[in-house]
């Protein structure tokens, strides 16, 4: 964070913008590091001179600054000095105080009578009399943990937190939402769910952030809790947040994401982490197989009640907007048993299975909420959760079914069965069961017969396979052989390599 | 039926357990939450919603305040007109804010009512140096550890004394702790962010203090809700005489050396030469915050500022400007000195200089408070402070004040500062010294320009 005199906005067209910065600022920012590290031993007052030399020559002082001053927060700045200052200060004091400091030559005699007190010399005293002032401290050690790339990442952090100084409200969305969660916990703010309905895919789930005072007034007093949430906001992945900025009276919005702000240091994490060795495991052996579903970790935000519930996973079809949520509720204490069938009984109307460890003996409480459960010991049976989700499959390709017509007549001449079946969202089942007044099937294959004639003139007896297969090609088909038979011929086989063709 | 009040992080939580409970809604301040799925009132209306459900006849579980009286007494004997005031904001409900002019003895009246009221007290203070006496006069007088929020520390207690910023950033944390808060200077409170102190704290008595309540920014409506309407007033007048000294001004004025002249011109000159070719008027202060905002993206603009800023440093450091101060301390050897100046590096030099203890913001507490404290038993008789004495400090016993002012523009303060002179013992009027640079500098060097 730096302080607000710092802060760069654009406010182009009506926007509120943190100017961050890029690679072409590495030479200012490498030059700055050094002038750090060239002014070890030196006192505070050099290094501020130094970063005023370069403020002069940039044209935009503040961004120097800001560089620096977050330079400063890694520098290490200490009291060299051969007496104590406070106690310095008090000697002089008093002796001055005797002597009735007015002229020079007066303020030579009370520093001569303060040194021989002291029992050093004079310059001793001198030297010591404010040397504890921040600008007179000596720069005893810089140990950059940044480069150049490092200070400006740094930099558009501190930047975008320093823009939030003036928010009233924010609306998240993130990858991690239990790491967003928890962090809105940690600092006292409070929190809703905004659910938005998308044309296309599952629901969209913002979590909007507020204090508790902001019900009563729009008010920037959490602006420094909305920077630090940013800081854990930004160490996920994927993340957008979305601000109401209190620009001296004018409502602006503010729009970070994962493109402008990284947190130096932070590696993305690759790998999803798991709570449990129960989850992790399911993970690992659901993903192996080929299945009409496809898997997300951690997926959503659940409204239960004034509060939150967030799925292990979800099973997203991948032939339609459909989620099946997924929560592993393994054998824990009483508390959390009863804490997660509250949320069960209070969540929002969603799909969901609940794999329950069979030991716990609450699989009925858990129909009782009108969810799925699934009993397990030891370890969730993948198969089992494969049943189910081939219900909801019935049930899909039912109503996926329903929107199909019996007779299909695509445009294209030739098409392939499952380019179709995409086409109407739906498995290559249902397709198949459909009949094509204007194409032939040839094997996975939709052809009109006018093609066909027009490949089977092409072809002759004595052909080569390859030299066959080349012109079927041509045509659009890959599945050679099935169209060869379609038209009235086979191959020959010579050997390993090679065929020719011959009436069927 | 039961309706349940709990603190929040400055806000009221509310709940009732049955649909026969008063409507929520209808309680002053309280508003529905959708977030928590209860009512919420910010945390300044619990005094009112505990009476109206009072009258209500209401059956609440209230877990806001923990009432523990404090035992509490003061040994000050206050005067009539103290006295008067202090019954008139007991009898306003313990609301209220009292008008008193400096010198009139609020500290007393305010520690009058913390005993009077026994409870749990906040004192909010706009200054260090106002942290330190209040925190003094707390501990003479009352036998409890006396907390402190500010200048480096962080410690509550059942008394205790903070400054506006630190209460400001503690208000919704600290809220549920204090019976009794007492605004010094309460004309402070009229900013926005300040407000929040007031707005979420949920103690029920407040005393206000301050004097000058009124304020053009109309800022006193606002006080007038959150603590209480002025309960008394008394003018300057009412005490003359008795209770104030009278002083004398002197004013010198001092002309740069022909160094300073020549550096002061070219640095003027420069500010001067962008003004007129920028085209600013400066016939208001917005036109000054003009200049300031461009120097964000105009190097031009920055330049001028920074000459603008270094014309006005030559001013403030004029060395005939020390040379007079070398004459003043030789003159009152005998007297007990104040130095004044707004600029803390002024203030560190002229300290180097003369060897006079200096009071800056960056002066750590306990150097500061045993600077003072010498300074009043007198080892010191001379100090050299940055204004960071400004507002109702008690300055013990100083008759004789230097204030080093740019062009002498700071009439106010040193108004202030002259009410808080004492004269000597043997009835010597007190003496403020006003050094400023002699005013034609600046038009000499535009008209040679124009």
């Amino acid at each position: 964070m730096l302080t607000k005199d710092l802060l760069r906005v654009s406010r182009r067209g009506g926007s509120y913008r943190p100017e961050f910065i890029g690679h072409e600022r590495r030479p200012l920012a490498a030059r700055l590091i050094d002038v750090y590290s060239d002014h070890v031993d030196q006192p505070h007052r050099a290094v501020d001179e130094a970063v005023e030399a370069i403020e002069r020559e940039e044209s935009d002082f503040k961004l120097v600054r800001g560089l620096a001053a977050l330079l400063d927060r890694e520098a290490t700045f200490e009291t060299v000095t051969p007496l104590p200052p406070e106690r310095t200060r008090r000697r002089v004091f008093e002796a001055a105080e005797a002597v009735g400091v007015a002229t020079t030559e007066e303020r030579e005699q009370a520093f001569i009578n303060a040194a021989d007190e002291l029992a050093v010399g004079t310059a001793a005293v001198e030297e010591s009399l404010y040397a504890d002032r921040d600008c007179n401290q000596r720069l005893t050690a810089f140990d950059s943990r940044w480069d150049p790339d490092d200070l400006i990442e740094q930099y558009n952090l501190s930047l975008a937190q320093t823009a939030l100084f003036d928010a009233t409200e924010v609306a998240v969305t993130s990858d991690e939402p239990r790491k967003l969660i928890s962090a809105i916990k940690r600092l006292g703010l409070m929190y809703e769910i905004n659910r938005e309905e998308q044309a296309a895919g599952p629901d969209e789930r913002t979590v909007v952030v507020t204090g508790p005072d902001r019900l009563f007034r729009r008010t920037r007093r959490y602006g420094t809790a909305f920077a630090r949430l940013l800081r854990s906001v930004a160490a996920s992945t994927e993340w957008e947040l979305r601000a109401a900025i209190d620009d001296r009276g004018t409502e602006r919005e503010l729009v970070v994401t994962d493109n402008d702000v990284v947190v130096p240091g932070v590696e993305p994490v690759a790998e999803p982490s798991y709570d449990s060795g129960i989850e992790a495991d399911f993970a690992a052996r659901f993903s192996s197989l080929d299945l009409d579903w496809e898997l997300r970790r951690e997926p959503d935000l659940l409204e239960t009640g004034t509060s939150v519930m967030i799925p292990d996973f979800a099973f997203d079809y991948r032939y339609g907007e459909f989620r099946v949520y997924f929560e592993v509720m393994g054998f824990w204490t009483p508390e959390y048993v009863d804490k997660k069938l509250g949320q069960l009984e209070t969540v929002e109307d969603v799909d969901l299975i609940v794999a329950v460890d069979e030991s716990l003996g609450v699989g009925e409480a858990i129909e009782a909420t009108d969810h799925r459960a699934i009993p397990y010991t030891g370890s969730v049976r993948v198969k089992d959760v494969v049943d189910v989700l081939r219900e909801y499959e019935t049930d899909l390709v039912e109503a996926a079914a329903a929107g199909v017509p019996d007779e299909l007549q695509p445009e294209a001449d030739v098409i392939e069965l499952e380019t179709l079946a995409a086409d109407y969202s739906v498995s290559v089942d249902v397709i198949e069961d459909r009949t094509f007044p204007d194409h032939r099937r040839v094997g996975r294959w939709l052809v009109r017969p006018s093609v066909l004639s027009t490949i089977k003139a092409e072809l002759s007896v004595g052909m080569s396979f390859a030299d066959a297969e080349a012109v079927i090609a041509e045509h659009g088909p890959t599945d050679a052989s099935a169209v060869l038979a379609a038209v009235g011929y086979r191959v020959e086989w010579e050997g390993l390599t090679g065929g020719v063709l011959t009436k069927r | 039926m039961t309706v349940r009040l709990v603190f929040e992080d400055g806000t009221l939580r509310i709940e009732s357990d049955r649909e026969s409970d008063p409507p929520l809604g209808g309680l002053p301040g309280v508003e529905a939450d959708p977030r928590s799925d209860t009512a919420r009132a910010p945390a300044q209306f619990y005094a009112p919603i505990r009476d109206v459900l009072r009258e209500l006849d209401a059956d609440v579980a209230d877990a806001v305040l923990t009432p523990e009286p404090l035992a509490l007494a003061t040994s000050y004997e206050l005067r009539d007109y103290q006295r008067e005031a202090l019954d008139a904001w007991i009898d306003s409900n313990r609301r209220g804010v009292l008008e008193l002019p400096t010198g009139a003895g609020k500290t007393v009246i305010a520690l009058a009512a913390i005993a009077d009221t026994k409870r749990p007290t906040l004192v909010v203070v706009p200054t260090i140096d106002l942290l330190e006496q209040w925190q003094r006069e707390l501990e003479t007088e009352f036998e409890v550890p006396i907390g402190r929020l500010g200048g480096g520390e962080q410690r509550v207690e059942d008394v205790t004394v903070s400054t506006y910023d630190s209460a400001y950033l503690r208000a919704d944390e600290l809220g549920d702790r204090f019976g009794l808060v007492v605004f010094d200077e309460v004309h402070h409170l009229g900013a926005e962010g300040y407000q929040d102190i007031a707005r979420l704290m949920a103690a029920p008595d407040r005393l206000g203090l301050t004097a000058t309540f009124e304020r053009p920014d109309e800022a006193h409506e606002a006080i007038r809700d959150l603590v209480g309407p002025r309960v008394s007033q008394l003018a300057v007048d009412d005490l003359a005489g008795d209770h104030l000294a009278p002083y004398e001004i002197r004013r010198i004025e001092v002309e740069l050396t022909p160094d300073e002249r020549a550096e002061y011109d070219e640095a003027q000159g420069t500010f001067v030469d962008y003004v007129r070719q920028a085209n600013i008027s400066f016939s208001s202060g917005s036109d000054y915050l003009q200049l300031v905002k461009r120097s964000g993206n105009d190097p031009a603009a920055r330049e001028a500022l920074l000459a603008k800023q270094r014309a006005r440093e030559l001013m403030m450091n004029a060395a005939n400007k020390r040379h007079q101060l070398a004459r003043i301390l030789d003159r009152h050897q005998d007297d007990r000195i104040i130095v004044f100046t707004a600029h803390t590096e002024l203030v560190y030099r002229l300290s180097e200089r003369f060897l006079l203890p200096a009071i800056t913001n960056e002066t750590g507490a306990s150097e500061r408070r045993e600077t003072l404290e010498r300074f009043r038993e007198g080892t010191y008789s001379r100090i050299v402070a940055a204004n960071v004495l400004d507002e109702g400090v008690d300055v013990p016993d100083a008759n004789v004040a230097v204030v080093l002012s740019g062009s002498g523009s700071e009439r106010e303060f040193t108004q202030r500062l002259g009410r808080i002179l004492r004269p000597k013992d043997d009835g010597g009027r007190a003496i403020l010294y006003e050094l400023v640079s002699a005013e034609t500098a600046e038009e000499r060097v535009a008209e040679r320009r124009r």
